[in-house]
């Protein structure tokens, strides 16, 4: 299994980093985490998906609708790593799925002994918010252009 | 000889009433009758078929179903299928950015 985090890594360094974490296993139907949580722990994900979900009003209701799905190899929770460490959607798993937990402390603690890896994984993490960053801005602005449209109809 | 001619004028007169009375039994009905009796209008059988000739109907157009009236858990599948659309969307311009595919339309029931 290759995570997208450890990209870049020596197979040893991989398996020190994996090495920090504890394996968990997350029950179907059960949240890893729920919007405003203290973000102190980030996760691999192993095994099954993760539905990342926010909630929103829905006749009058509030309901968690989908923001996008994680698959093993995928990083979930990354808020552990940037401040202020809350978490900004909510994580349930629809299926049986296994996770790898990393304390932020000691995550942080390995970046300090080994600045080589903490630069990979810092660059990982780039990459990763980077592509949700570009995703969530592409669609915004199909949203927007069809509000555009809709108010010049 | 006056009782001979009453007995014929009787019987010429008697004559005339049977040659009318006959007349109008036998008499034809005129198409220019102007008074005509109001017949009930009687439609043609039609041949015995196994499917009628008669061609169907369009079926009625279902009522434009407003966002309110669809069910919660079916609005929730079209906005989840909606999220799903557009990711597939934006994942497609990231890797290739051009005006036409941030553009690209959707096919998500939601917005159709």
């Amino acid at each position: 299994m290759t995570h997208e985090l450890l990209n870049g890594l020596s197979s040893a360094e991989m398996d020190q980093v994996l090495g920090l974490g504890a394996r968990l296993t997350v029950p179907s139907g059960t949240s890893l985490f729920h919007l405003g949580d203290p973000a102190d722990r980030l996760f691999l994900t192993e095994r099954g998906r993760i539905r990342l979900t926010l909630p929103m009003q829905v006749r009058g209701k509030e309901e968690e609708i989908l923001v996008e799905e994680r698959s093993p190899g995928q990083i979930v929770g990354w808020s552990a790593l940037i401040p202020p460490y809350r978490f900004t959607l909510t994580a349930t798993a629809p299926l049986e799925t296994e996770v790898i937990a990393l304390p932020r402390e000691t995550l942080v603690d390995y970046f300090a002994a080994h600045p080589a890896a903490g630069y990979k994984i810092a660059l990982n993490l780039a990459v990763v918010i980077g592509h949700r960053l570009h995703l969530f801005q592409t669609m915004w602005l199909r949203e927007m252009q069809r509000n555009v449209e809709a108010r010049s109809a | 000889m006056e009782m001979f001619l009453m007995c014929l004028c009787i019987s010429v007169f008697g004559l005339g009433v049977a040659a009318a009375a006959f007349g109008t039994a036998t008499r034809s009905e005129s198409p220019d009758s102007a008074v005509k009796p109001e017949l009930p209008l009687v439609k043609a059988v039609a041949p015995a078929h196994f499917f009628s000739d008669h061609v169907a109907a369009p079926p009625p157009v279902p009522p434009v179903v407003q966002p309110w009236q669809v069910p919660i858990e079916v609005l929730l599948l079209q906005l989840e299928n909606h999220v799903r659309l557009e990711q597939a969307a934006a994942e497609s311009f990231v890797e290739f950015p051009t005006y036409a595919l941030l553009h690209s339309k959707t096919t998500s029931r939601f917005m159709n």
